[in-house]
């Protein structure tokens, strides 16, 4: 919710770097610092240049059996300097608070988060979180800037009552919703639409992890400002972002980007681990061409020279932090 | 009560509406009635499968209009006359209608009686497969052993969760036994553990698929025994809720003759 504001606040900016963005996914090496909070996945399409670009070097100097088939691919370094994770990618959040849940849903912005989006990302998370509250919790929907229907509202209630949550109150800042919310019968608050109360404090601490248990597959993107635990695999296509770690109690085959926002002593582990592409920070590595004879839990980590995995049953006996301020 | 059970994939070309009219066939000879919506309005072919494209009088637009009343619409197979067909429009687009008006005309279909409504989705995700998965309540995913198609298969099943559609079930089409035994093509099991969804059946490639779809006659419909036929029929069963084997797809380098023999044997 960190980035309402600063959403607001850099419409024009960003409406503006949207144009530009073809031509940095052309010239992705010259590429210098954006301006704005836009950071490494914004510009997707610019990296995935970079990668392939290197990718053939990397993967033929690597011995695809050994345990640590880590890459080496500095980005150029002066990419990730925005703040936090894409502004425009807030995903629908359920937190607990106390007794009850909080649900928050991200505002609709030119970039997506169309009620269709948020409909599909409900129904995901709702389904796959379904053993973390009690039955029958009661639920507060924060939907802020966010626009809803009478129908809507009780296509959400719906949908929470299917894994036994109720909705009780909303908490909103437009007119329509509050009076759709209170003609359903909703306790309502309406909050004031004022930018500066919804100002986050500059340093945010990271969410709670995210546990969800299912299959992230194809066209699924996962966003979290936190770690995130997924039981289940991430199938090719489908891909886990977050400020935090990343644990997959599975097949790692999509893409996962732990760290966002730059925190490099970020993992990623995964008991199967053939990913599509791993990023940590701001670095970048793929799997090696050659799939390796056996597969074992692994994790990567992230060096100054670039991501490495390793055996998960070695990761653990290893002195990472001393390691890591050697090698700083 | 009907069951409503949408045919879907992704990715086109992969067998949906081969598959549609085969199964219906199959259900059908198992004594079911069952009514076939071909949901591709704009590109529809199952009329063509089914080879009663020259029996359209109404389409189920016309149907959702109210120019004309559900029963005129429907075309009744009269080799398989418990199969009936609903077809689409092929003057119109797929936004020619909505998921609202898609689920009434649904539900008035499930009031006929049916045992089986079986719903052919178009390719793609848009406007087309919403509107034929709004009334769906449960679907089964045909993919070919292909990258591109469990990809799309995979991306489709998601969807389908998150529309609150779990009875997911997979249908593996044109898969080339023999390529696979030399690895050069995904295996069942490959493409089951990318999808993680129950398997109902598998297709071998056949070259009378082919011959039965120019035709427009359905290959269970065909006199001769083949493993297609067999195939589908297998899947009819599973749907039903029996415990078919799979069937055994070897190297078909053995020959015609054994061929024939071992489906005997069976």
């Amino acid at each position: 919710m960190a980035m309402n504001n600063e959403r607001d606040a850099e419409k024009q900016l960003i409406v503006k770097n949207a144009e530009q963005e073809s031509e940095t996914a052309a010239s992705s090496l010259s590429m210098e610092t954006k301006e704005s909070a836009e950071n490494l996945e914004d510009k997707g399409e610019a990296e995935n240049a970079v990668a392939s670009g290197e990718a053939a070097t990397i993967s033929a100097s690597k011995s695809p059996s050994a345990p640590e088939s880590g890459e080496k691919l500095p980005e150029s370094s002066e990419k990730v300097q925005g703040k936090t994770t894409g502004d425009r990618h807030l995903q629908v959040r359920l937190k607990a608070a106390g007794d009850h849940l909080l649900l928050m849903l991200p505002p609709e912005t030119e970039f997506g988060g169309t009620w269709n989006e948020l409909w599909q990302q409900l129904q995901l998370r709702l389904q796959g979180g379904v053993k973390f509250w009690q039955p029958q919790s009661q639920v507060h929907l924060m939907a802020r800037e966010r626009l809803l229907d009478g129908r809507q509202l009780q296509a959400i209630a719906e949908a929470l009552s299917q894994v036994q949550l109720q909705l009780k109150r909303v908490e909103t800042s437009r007119r329509q919703t509050a009076v759709a919310a209170a003609t359903s019968g909703y306790s309502v608050e309406q909050i004031s639409p004022d930018r500066h109360l919804q100002q986050a404090p500059e340093a945010e601490p990271l969410a709670e992890p995210l546990y969800l248990e299912t299959t992230v597959r194809s066209g699924v993107e996962i966003r979290h400002p936190g770690s995130v635990v997924i039981l289940g695999d991430i199938n090719p296509g489908g891909a886990v972002i977050c400020q935090g770690d990343i644990l997959v109690w599975g097949r790692l085959r999509g893409v996962a980007h732990a760290g966002v926002g730059g925190n490099s002593d970020c993992v990623i582990m995964a008991l199967q681990m053939e990913p599509t592409q791993l990023r940590i920070a701001n670095y970048l590595a793929r799997a090696p061409q050659e799939p390796p004879a056996q597969y074992y839990p692994e994790v990567a980590y992230a060096t100054t020279e670039g991501i490495r995995i390793a055996r998960a049953s070695d990761f653990t006996k290893k002195p990472t932090d001393e390691q890591r301020r050697k090698e700083s | 009560m009907s069951r409503i059970i949408v045919i879907t994939s992704g990715k086109g070309g992969v067998g949906k509406t081969t598959c549609t009219a085969n199964l219906g066939m199959a259900l059908a000879q198992r004594g079911r009635q069952v009514v076939l919506v071909d949901a591709d309005f704009g590109l529809r072919n199952l009329d063509l499968l089914l080879g009663l494209e020259n029996r359209i009088v109404y389409t189920a637009v016309e149907v959702i209009a109210g120019e004309c009343r559900l029963e005129q619409a429907l075309v009744r197979d009269k080799r398989e006359p418990r199969v009936t067909l609903l077809p689409a429009a092929q003057n119109r687009t797929k936004d020619a209608i909505n998921s609202e008006q898609m689920a009434q005309l649904i539900e008035k279909l499930a009031a006929g009686g049916y045992d089986y409504i079986i719903i052919d989705c178009p390719a793609g995700i848009e406007t087309g497969f919403k509107n034929a998965i709004a009334a769906a309540e449960e679907a089964a995913i045909v993919t070919t052993p292909e990258i591109a198609a469990v990809r799309d298969a995979d991306r489709v099943v998601g969807l389908l969760e998150a529309s609150n559609i779990k009875k997911i079930n997979l249908i593996v089409n044109r898969l080339k036994p023999a390529m696979v035994e030399a690895n050069d093509m995904m295996s069942v099991q490959d493409v089951q553990e990318i999808l993680a969804i129950p398997l109902m059946g598998v297709i071998p490639d056949d070259e009378c698929v082919i011959v039965s779809t120019n035709k427009g006659e359905p290959v269970v419909l065909s006199a001769n025994s083949s493993l297609p036929k067999a195939a589908f029929a297998n899947i009819a069963g599973r749907l039903e809720g029996e415990k078919v084997d799979f069937l055994e797809l070897k190297e078909p380098n053995e020959g015609f003759l054994a061929r024939i023999k071992r489906l005997f044997w069976k």
